[in-house]
């Protein structure tokens, strides 16, 4: 093993941690905001990638260019998930948990079979695209551009959701529904509304990912499965509800799964994920960042 | 003899308790079970199988003029004319599901035999109760080794396993090293289930065995978010030909990754799955001008068999694609099922697996390059020859054995 093949995974990894990070943090969002895990998160990310990939096919509108599209038509379907779905299932009066967790995974279910049926189940790609396939190589070392640009993306991300939640009246709206979403009633902030714009901020943040992954990922309708798996990893690790959080445990994910592969044979490479999370969850149970 | 009230009645029970056995004899039609990936990760195998499927059952039950088992006439003559129907089941490539809906297909919807199952993991599931309930089951497509090997008396594949088709690809290094091609180091790369393990161990085997060295064995996990990794040591290993044995989700990927990190092999020659797949080629066809693919079928073969091509439409216009090398063996799979079924004139597994057993069908009445089709005694056709392909100008051809090729290999590959 050269010093170039360990500073290359090392680049790949933080390259997949920031977009782990990304995909994760809608869900971080909304579960701080509501205590309700999104089950069907892999399902925004690849209705995400469709929605990017028939912009391309049909209107030859680049990825780069049809993500703030795609992001803001995710923001629409996140918001009325949440009013047609999710406002009715956390009122459940019996095993309020039970109710949320299936009608967003019966979401999901519904969701992926939808897209089978509309969409078929073949393998789509974008096949030309601005950043595709284009690579920078600084001495010996491989940075894919659609990675990298997904890196900046999920940076530029992360920095205005930090202004947007601190410095904005709807930032402190949310952070004050998370609070107690009863005493927000009492100063006339509607909880619905505020639960709906973050349902829809969460959404659009995945569907930012989504645009950017299908640049140099397949699509197809399972595809959100995989990602979810380690979305819901990455929140667990960087703390429940805390979206700064995400954005660490991603990181993290990427720099273990990429120096597992190092060590181990690389079909073992998500043990490193795991044994991190277990460890993680023994010391300290609320996540690296989790304030619950 | 005067027939008295009791022979009256004797001989109408005699025929009422021979009525069952005559109806049976009578069957409008013969129901066999399809088990495949409809759903999940792999459906688009399965929906593209739907439609080879349904192509073959047409041409047993309606009347085509192919030299084919069953394709003259309609339906199975030796049951009377009855008609094949198929029942689907999906497996979603879960072993465990597999074994659910295999045992659903025999004991709710009454199937006579069952094929199946694309991914190989699925298929030792699936043999296993078929041979529980004595219901013969045929491999279309799965290619692992240890499949035939377990002592099943109802297993059944026509074509080639992994096996066979490695020693394909080593004959034709050999051939290629004679003429003087640098092919001495080989990176393999394959999938963690069965498909990929067994893939791995022929082709590590068959390397000691021919004295070619093996710079990287990656074993990767299937449906992978990313290969950066497992690429980047099979880049560091810088092998003279890479050797993927991978379903078309990780195909596409590794192709990809490959791109994106500046390596090029000097040659791929793959063990079909994904390489075989319409769309690998559609996402990343451009890297792969020249990749090397095993096979049991090729189109070039409607030159010298016309009804290749013309059974090649029908599908074609089911389902948008041309035959690939797993459609065209799940549509033999279906014809020389039902050609057992015709020949046992019965819908009893027993009945079946003897007749499946007795299949002695020259290759000349098939849609592939085959000698024959004629099972050993652990129900694997060892009369099935793999074709070597390679992708050139948007198309396969063949280009090993030299008897079926129709081309030289261009080697390196562009």
């Amino acid at each position: 093993m050269t010093a170039e093949t360990i500073i290359q995974s090392l680049a790949s990894g933080l390259l997949m941690g920031l977009l782990y990070g990304l995909i994760a943090v809608g869900l971080a969002l909304i579960f701080g905001l509501m205590d309700v895990v999104n089950f069907a998160h892999g399902e925004f990310l690849m209705i995400a990638m469709y929605a990017t990939f028939f912009l391309f096919a049909f209107f030859a509108i680049d990825p780069l260019l049809s993500a703030p599209l795609v992001a803001a038509a995710l923001f629409v379907f996140g918001a009325v998930v949440y009013l047609l779905i999710v406002r009715f299932a956390v009122r459940a009066k019996a095993n309020a948990g039970m109710v949320q967790i299936f009608s967003t995974f019966g979401l999901a279910i519904v969701m992926r079979g939808l897209a089978q049926y509309f969409f078929t189940p073949d393998y789509r790609s974008i096949t030309h695209s601005w950043l595709g396939g284009k690579t920078i190589s600084v001495a010996g070392i491989f940075l894919p551009v659609p990675q990298l640009c997904g890196a900046l993306v999920a940076i530029a991300a992360f920095v205005g959701l930090y202004f947007f939640i601190n410095r904005t009246d709807f930032g402190r709206a949310l952070e004050a529904t998370r609070e107690d979403a009863g005493a927000v009633a009492l100063v006339g902030i509607d909880k619905n509304r505020v639960f709906a714009l973050g349902w829809g901020l969460g959404a659009a943040l995945v569907g930012l990912a989504g645009s950017i992954m299908a640049i140099f990922f397949y699509i197809y309708p399972d595809v959100g499965a995989s990602f979810a798996l380690i979305a819901y990893v990455t929140v667990a690790l960087g703390g429940f509800g805390s979206v700064f959080g995400a954005f660490a445990g991603g990181l993290v994910v990427g720099l273990v799964e990429a120096s597992t592969a190092l060590i181990l044979p690389p079909s073992l490479k998500s043990i490193g994920i795991y044994a991190v999370y277990l460890l993680v969850v023994f010391v300290r149970p609320r996540g690296l960042f989790g304030s619950i | 003899m005067t027939i008295s009230r009791r022979n009256v009645l004797l001989g109408a029970t005699a025929s009422a308790a021979l009525l069952p056995i005559a109806a049976r004899a009578q069957t409008s039609e013969v129901v066999i079970g399809v088990i495949y990936p409809l759903s999940g990760a792999s459906a688009q195998i399965g929906v593209d199988a739907q439609k080879a499927f349904e192509t073959a059952a047409e041409i047993v039950n309606k009347n085509f003029d192919y030299d084919l088992p069953l394709a003259r006439g309609e339906g199975l003559p030796g049951l009377g004319g009855a008609k094949v129907r198929l029942v689907f089941a999906d497996h979603q490539a879960d072993p465990q599901k597999g074994r659910a809906e295999a045992e659903r297909l025999i004991t709710q919807e009454k199937v006579c035999a069952v094929i199946g199952t694309y991914q190989s993991a699925v298929a030792v599931t699936v043999s296993q109760i078929c041979e529980r309930y004595q219901i013969p089951f045929m491999s279309a497509d799965n290619s692992s080794p240890s499949l035939h090997r377990r002592g099943l008396k109802f297993y059944f594949r026509a074509s080639p396993h992994d096996e066979m088709y490695s020693k394909a690809m080593f004959d034709f290094f050999d051939v290629m090293k004679k003429k003087g091609t640098k092919i001495d180091t080989l990176a393999l790369f394959h999938e963690d289930t069965i498909f990929g393990t067994d893939s791995g161990n022929a082709q590590s085997k068959l390397a000691a065995e021919r004295g070619y060295k093996i710079v990287a064995d990656i074993k990767y996990r299937a449906n992978s978010p990313s290969l950066s990794a497992e690429v980047q040591q099979i880049k560091a290993a810088n092998a003279d030909v890479l050797m993927p044995s991978s379903y078309t989700t990780d195909g596409i990927l590794l192709v990809k990754t490959m791109g994106e990190l500046g390596y090029k092999p000097p040659a791929i020659v793959a063990q079909d799955a994904g390489f075989s797949e319409k769309a690998l080629y559609d996402a990343v066809g451009d890297k792969l001008e020249g990749v090397i693919s095993r096979g049991t079928f090729s189109l070039d073969l409607a030159q010298k068999r016309p009804m290749v091509g013309k059974i090649n439409e029908m599908f074609k216009e089911k389902s948008g694609k041309d035959f690939n090398d797993y459609s065209s063996r799940q549509f033999m799979a279906l014809v020389l099922m039902a050609d057992a079924i015709n020949r046992a004139k019965s819908t009893d597994g027993e009945k079946i697996r003897d007749a499946l057993a007795a299949t002695d069908i020259s290759g000349e009445q098939t849609i592939m390059p085959w000698k024959r089709v004629k099972y050993d005694e652990s129900g694997q056709n060892n009369d099935a020859d793999p074709v070597l392909l390679q992708y050139v100008g948007g198309k396969f051809v063949t280009i090993f054995p030299a008897q079926a090729a129709v081309a030289e290999a261009s080697w390196p590959m562009k």
